[in-house]
């Protein structure tokens, strides 16, 4: 008996957690969808990852709540395209209207695409453009331009030509690839040799590159971290072999570490990406699509230069 | 007055028996009926076929684990020999490699890789868990080297059928189930693996050759964990090295959930089956009702350390007669 009783209540215990979870979601599965509500789904990089990311969240969330959608964030807890391509099915089984995509790796989402397009569910990218025809909208940097930006800037702030550094993301990705291909153009169009290596936008891996790399070419001027943590890796690694001297270190988002960073006259420079703006443009996007308005369908925003004449006025 | 007394105690070993093999399954149902009671959006054929797709990854690899789990062995390494295998089928392709060859390959490699943590361990005498885990940041850093620089993506049509859509890879998991079920249950190598995994000193002595056994089991694993990577590039169309991290842990997880001891000796594919669909339910479900990734952890977490209670809680129970 003392058993049957101890049992029915581990089994209501586990119904409890379950459902309490549920709450926890906001309670918004208990209510059947309204006939006019909007839901829309989010999935990018996990936000503990980077601030760019925890930043782009926010930023969309602030966005759905500004025009009355409901969101619900079905960003992975890893940097993992299995995980994120698992939480777009979820999402399209779940019935929602429309599903913004980071993508963790543009090249994931072509089945998943083709299930969203045959039940009509809207999908649009941010930050980084995926090749798919379903994609109806996206907002992000003009990548190339803002990293061939970086690259006059480097050429022009560098007046010892030598070895540059690009410490760089995931090979194939969209993004990581227009940052690369920006700043070495330039580079190479202006006498530098450049090193190229794929770090997968990971800030440890960018540190293990960037500490070997600085060991096997002594003569590297310029270490440039396509995103702002792999910048800062770069940084410590050029810090722990006493090159501070010697070589500048460049990154890419404009993050609150890195713009605290020039503060202080370590990092040379970064690109500032408007993930605000970035945000925004892609709700209303989608917002307008899922109502049956025309839109705007890719808009590429300007980066620029923050460096030590203007990292104040962007410093939190 | 013995008969008397003898029938109440079988029908209370054959009840607690079945108990303990229903337990998870009944979990399982609880969970999916909850999520079904919950979400409208939940209770719908498409729900269903992608829970058995996002089954098919993790499914294959912890087969892999339950036998070397059952066998009383660990490996930790099949996290990273998938991201290995995962970039060697990327290389085969940029190398110009046939379909065929390219798949043959992977499965080889992954049974080597397999192999040779079994031999490591039988040979150097290690523990399993210091052994494997040298062998998890040995095959992380093969697969950087390899994969270091290469954009590996567009794979051969042909290849991306293994993956795509709901019948093969979900038809390829159950193949592996039903293979690992039968040499468990049907095999004098599967009687065996729960004899080691029972007792390794008293089965060495019983004449099994444990150590040839131990290899032959880890092997399977990695050839699980091959056949596991490969069903994941081809379903996502590219390949990179930073694949599986912390894969093998999902695995043991989800092995543990079903049932399967971590001590050795006890357990089966049929549990891995329900612990698997337990996790993938977990989190197909939570994501339905809303609830953010980071709680579905949390929640998985949570189902781990209750399941591996109950299998505590029951050997105790097991103890007292």
């Amino acid at each position: 008996m003392k058993r049957i009783c101890k049992q029915t209540v581990l089994i209501l215990l586990a119904i409890l957690c379950i459902t309490s979870l549920a709450f926890a979601g906001g309670g918004k599965a208990t209510k059947e969808k309204a006939e006019e509500e909007i839901v829309i789904a989010y999935t990018g990089f996990p936000g503990g990852i980077t601030p760019f990311w925890a930043q782009m969240t926010q930023y969309v969330k602030e966005e759905a709540e500004a025009l009355g959608v409901t969101l619900l964030d079905m960003s992975p807890t890893q940097a993992d395209a299995a995980m994120q391509k698992d939480s777009v099915d979820n999402a399209i089984n779940r019935g929602v209207d429309g599903i913004i995509i980071g993508a963790v790796d543009n090249r994931a989402f072509g089945e998943s695409l083709d299930n969203a397009a045959a039940k009509g569910i809207f999908c649009v990218a941010v930050d980084t453009a995926i090749d798919h025809p379903h994609i109806s909208a996206l907002a992000q940097t003009d990548n190339l331009a803002s990293a061939r930006l970086l690259g006059q800037y480097i050429v022009d702030h560098t007046p010892t030509k030598g070895k540059a550094l690009i410490l760089g993301g995931t090979l194939g990705h969209q993004t990581g690839d227009a940052r690369r291909d920006g700043v070495r153009q330039v580079l190479e169009a202006n006498g530098f040799e450049v090193i190229f290596r794929a770090c997968n936008w990971d800030d440890r891996l960018a540190y293990e590159t960037a500490i070997n790399e600085l060991g096997a070419h002594p003569d590297i001027v310029v270490v440039f971290g396509a995103w702002d943590p792999g910048a800062l890796a770069g940084l410590a690694a050029v810090k722990e072999k006493g090159l501070m001297n010697k070589i500048k270190v460049y990154g890419f988002d404009g993050l609150p570490p890195a713009i605290k960073s020039i503060q202080n006259g370590e990092l040379t420079a970064t690109i500032k990406q408007d993930n605000k703006q970035m945000a925004q443009v892609i709700m209303r996007s989608l917002v307008a699509q899922i109502e049956g308005q025309e839109t705007v369908k890719k808009l590429l925003i300007d980066g620029f230069v923050i460096d030590s004449s203007n990292a104040d006025q962007f410093a939190e | 007055m013995e008969k008397k007394s003898t029938m109440p105690r079988i029908t209370s070993v054959v009840l607690s028996r079945m108990r303990k093999e229903f337990q998870p399954l009944l979990g399982l149902l609880i969970i999916y009926a909850i999520f079904a009671i919950l979400s409208s959006t939940f209770r719908t054929l498409d729900t269903f076929k992608t829970i058995l797709t996002q089954a098919v990854i993790l499914g294959t690899l912890a087969t892999g684990s339950t036998i070397v789990l059952i066998s009383g062995g660990l490996d930790l390494s099949i996290g990273s020999l998938f991201g290995l295998i995962a970039v060697c089928t990327g290389r085969m392709f940029l190398l110009g490699f046939p379909v065929a060859l390219v798949v043959f390959f992977s499965l080889a490699i992954g049974a080597a890789c397999g192999a040779l943590n079994g031999a490591i361990i039988v040979g150097t005498g290690i523990p399993a868990f210091i052994g494997t885990l040298g062998m998890m940041m040995g095959y992380r850093g093969l697969a950087e080297l390899l994969g270091a620089n290469r954009d590996m993506s567009q794979f051969p049509e042909s290849f991306q059928m293994i993956g795509r859509g709901y019948l093969i890879p979900i038809g390829i998991m159950v193949m592996t189930f039903l293979l690992v079920y039968i040499i468990l249950s049907r095999t004098k190598l599967g009687f065996n693996c729960y004899a080691i995994g029972g007792s390794n000193e008293m089965a060495r002595r019983g004449g099994v050759p444990v150590k040839k056994y131990y290899i032959v089991y880890y092997t399977l694993g990695g050839l699980c964990a091959a056949i596991s990577a490969i069903i994941l590039a081809s379903r996502l169309n590219f390949t990179n090295s930073s694949w599986g991290v912390g894969l093998e842990l999902n695995a043991i997880g989800a092995v543990i959930i079903g049932g399967t001891s971590l001590t050795g000796g006890v357990g089966g594919v049929g549990r891995t089956v329900i612990g698997v669909l337990i996790v993938t339910t977990l989190n197909a479900g939570l994501s339905h009702l809303g609830v953010s990734s980071s709680w579905q952890r949390i929640s998985i977490g949570a189902v781990i350390i209750f399941a591996v209670w109950l299998d505590i809680m029951q050997r105790r129970r097991e103890a007292k007669g």
